[in-house]
């Protein structure tokens, strides 16, 4: 019996919760309330780019409080909520740092449709570059970033980090005198930094820093002159390839880096000036390493912004890479044939030779097996990647993780690896293109190639290939690339037949095979010679320019011919 | 001057133009019987000049296995030349500094090393660089300076 009373008092315990539940939750009142009236659109700039972070408001007669106020998205998209009422005469009003403030008055037809509730969208906006003294400050300081590195006055990265501690200090105490001179804030600073760049580069280092000290360079190296018995016009070609491969898979300055004190110890050794070898080893990595997405710095910038995955470098520049090694082989036996002439050509005395041997050897053949099979599986990731949105920077974080799990070097040693320098150098980079991109100076620059090439995509292919191979000779070319991204994206969004990206990978061609003409045109460059002069073989700027310039004419002409092959005739 | 020579410290780059130094290093031993060390100082100031993206340690180690190969070239040759006791040293960091240091603590009785460069590259000292170097040179350590001009 009291059993049953528990259960008819439960169920009725049931029924009056369910009924004050369905008070409590009852339909809201608020929804036969009609939904306010929308008023969106989109702001871009000349260059199509979306303005994001710019003030909108709406305004009824002329001035007073605004109706409604809100800020573009990241797509340049806003959205302005009307209130319940307003009048006639209704202006959007649309201002930003480094643009011209525009109205844009809404006509009897728009305005009513918002009276009755309909949500309207308004035609796209394009707002107007506005030159400041933001624009001159900011630019100064890209420039003398550039003389600063370009001159060896500092150290690259303290020259970045100066130009972004000065932005920065401008930006935030210049507005304490004028508003004029605001360039952007921190947040805003901290966009234009590429972070899948930033991760890869790091994830790269660590799995770089794992094979280096297997001594597969070394060993590479030392094959070379075995498997060419001393022939150096043999062998010649065989660094090149070597030196070139790994470049496109460990990126080019680190292959230098490691070739070239052996290459340096092999010509000792045979009596050759040691440059007859790495003047064209150095060429045929700033050739070959743009084969992939990961073989030059200037590449992983480029595959980042413009979306690229590693199947598109080797599908589109490797052919053109093959052809540019080719003529840059012929040409190097060409110019070097007299110093391989004059060379002992003799055998090594025993002792070197056992010495090169000892050099030449895998010192650690269990890590590399283990490299070697993180690193397999590191490509098919990067090549199957783009199937399934796996950013290049994931594949190399987890690549390098694995290694380091797998193998357990000392930890500290390896996060010693990560160069920080190099790491804080592309943020304070992109800090400081952040800036003149921010101010207007990089549409500028668009405007005026757009104006220049119209939409003649063979125009645009040449001007951008050459101009970036010839200014890559006087300027840095991981800066000079990381500020002519916004242009390349302004172009390929303008002319015809571009959306294949193709003036990217003109961008990579010029600025890549452009170090080839000077000294300081890339960093490999930088490192051979440095490691050449304490070997006693210094390489002038002069000299470097007499045998790198040529290169640089026939290697770029090479993938040029590619290139316009590929994308306007095949 | 008729000082007893017993150990020469030959300071080198491995140039070309360094190789009369050498040849005047070895020619000085076996006049002597010296016992004649080649001294190589590794420095990888050039990486201040551009991004490598490798750590210091790295460069210095890549530098000082090439530096190692090139001193063996030297220790050949002087032994092929019947140098009996010959050997090098190789240490990292500012030329000058370490050269100094090696001369106080190597007990040299002579430093022979070559003149300023001159010719394709930057020089090790400039003119004036030189002159305060061996003024300092004088004050710590006791030996003869040789320096040779190149071929």
């Amino acid at each position: 019996m009291s059993k049953q009373v528990r259960l008819w008092g439960l169920l009725a315990l049931l029924l009056a919760g369910s009924l004050l539940l369905t008070l409590l939750t009852g339909p809201d009142s608020r929804a036969d309330e009609p939904l306010p009236a929308l008023l969106t659109g989109s702001v871009y700039d000349r260059q199509g780019t979306p303005v994001r972070d710019a003030e909108v408001r709406l305004y009824d007669g002329s001035g007073g409080e605004p109706l409604a106020e809100t800020t573009t998205q990241p797509d340049g998209r806003y959205a302005l909520v009307l209130p319940e009422t307003f009048g006639d005469n209704l202006t959007v009003h649309i201002e930003r740092a480094h643009f011209a403030a525009t109205d844009i008055p809404l006509d009897a037809e728009t305005v009513t449709a918002l009276r009755a509730g309909q949500s309207v969208v308004l035609p796209d906006t394009t707002l107007l570059r506005r030159i400041t003294a933001a624009f001159w400050i900011a630019t100064a300081i890209f420039a003398a970033v550039l003389i600063l590195i370009a001159t060896g006055q500092l150290h690259n990265t303290l020259a970045a980090l100066l130009g972004a501690s000065a932005l920065f200090a401008v930006s935030y105490l210049g507005p304490l005198l004028a508003p004029e001179l605001f360039i952007f804030d921190f947040e805003g600073a901290l966009r234009y930094i590429d972070w899948n760049v930033i991760f890869l580069i790091m994830g790269m280092m660590i799995v770089i820093a794992v094979v280096e000290r297997t001594g597969i360079f070394q060993w590479l190296a030392f094959m070379a002159y075995r498997l060419s018995r001393g022939k150096l016009w043999l062998m010649l070609p065989i660094l090149m390839v070597v030196t070139g491969v790994a470049s496109a898979f460990l990126d080019n300055v680190t292959t230098m880096l490691l070739m070239t004190p052996m290459t340096v110890q092999i010509a000792l050794a045979m009596g050759v000036n040691p440059l007859a070898l790495l003047i064209p080893e150095v060429l045929a990595s700033n050739v070959v390493g743009i084969s992939t997405l990961v073989g030059t710095p200037t590449n992983i910038l480029i595959g980042s912004y413009a979306n690229l995955s590693f199947n598109d470098f080797l599908l589109n520049l490797t052919p053109g890479v093959v052809l540019a090694l080719l003529g840059l082989i012929v040409y190097s036996e060409l110019v070097y044939r007299k110093s391989f002439r004059a060379a002992g050509g003799g055998g090594l005395s025993p002792v070197l030779l056992q010495a090169l041997a000892e050099r030449g050897r895998i010192t650690q053949p269990d890590h590399l097996k283990k490299a070697g099979v993180v690193g397999a599986g590191m490509i098919v990731l990067f090549v199957l990647g783009e199937h399934i949105h796996l950013l290049p920077a994931v594949t190399a974080i987890m690549g390098a993780t694995a290694l380091l799990v797998w193998i357990r070097p000392n930890i500290e040693e390896m996060i010693e690896a990560v160069d920080w320098t190099t790491l804080v150098f592309f943020m304070t980079l992109f800090i400081c293109v952040g800036a003149i991109q921010e101010v207007g100076l990089i549409s500028f620059i668009a405007d005026l190639i757009g104006n220049l090439v119209g939409e003649n995509l063979l125009l645009a292919m040449l001007v951008v290939t050459w101009s970036s191979a010839l200014l890559s000779t006087v300027i840095a070319n991981i800066p000079f690339t990381a500020a002519m991204l916004p242009v390349i994206g302004y172009l390929t969004l303008t002319i015809p037949g571009a959306e294949s990206k193709v003036l990217f990978y003109c961008l990579s061609v010029g600025s890549a095979m452009g170090g080839n003409g000077s000294l300081i045109g890339a960093s490999a460059n930088m490192v051979t010679a440095g490691i050449a002069e304490r070997a006693g073989h210094p390489i002038t700027y002069g000299y470097f320019f007499k045998k790198g310039f040529p290169a640089l004419l026939i290697t770029v002409s090479l993938a040029m011919l590619w290139l316009l092959l590929h994308f306007l005739v095949l | 001057m008729g000082e007893k020579i017993n150990h020469i410290l030959c300071a080198v780059r491995g140039s070309p133009q360094s190789r009369a130094t050498v040849t005047r290093a070895i020619d000085l031993a076996l006049e002597h019987g010296a016992r004649l060390t080649f001294a190589y100082i590794v420095d990888a100031e050039f990486q201040a000049q551009t991004i490598i993206g490798r750590p210091l340690s790295v460069i210095y180690r890549e530098l000082v296995q090439m530096a190692e190969f090139m001193m063996l070239i030297l220790v050949d040759r002087a032994r092929r030349r019947g140098v009996r006791e010959v050997d090098y040293i190789i240490r990292e960091g500012n030329v000058r500094r370490q050269l100094l240091r090696l001369a106080a603590e190597s007990g040299a009785d002579m430093l022979v090393m070559g003149w300023p460069l001159k010719g394709p590259g930057r020089p090790t000292f400039r003119p004036q660089d030189f002159e305060s170097f061996v003024a300092e040179l004088k004050q710590v350590a006791d030996l003869q300076l040789v320096t040779v001009p190149p071929d």
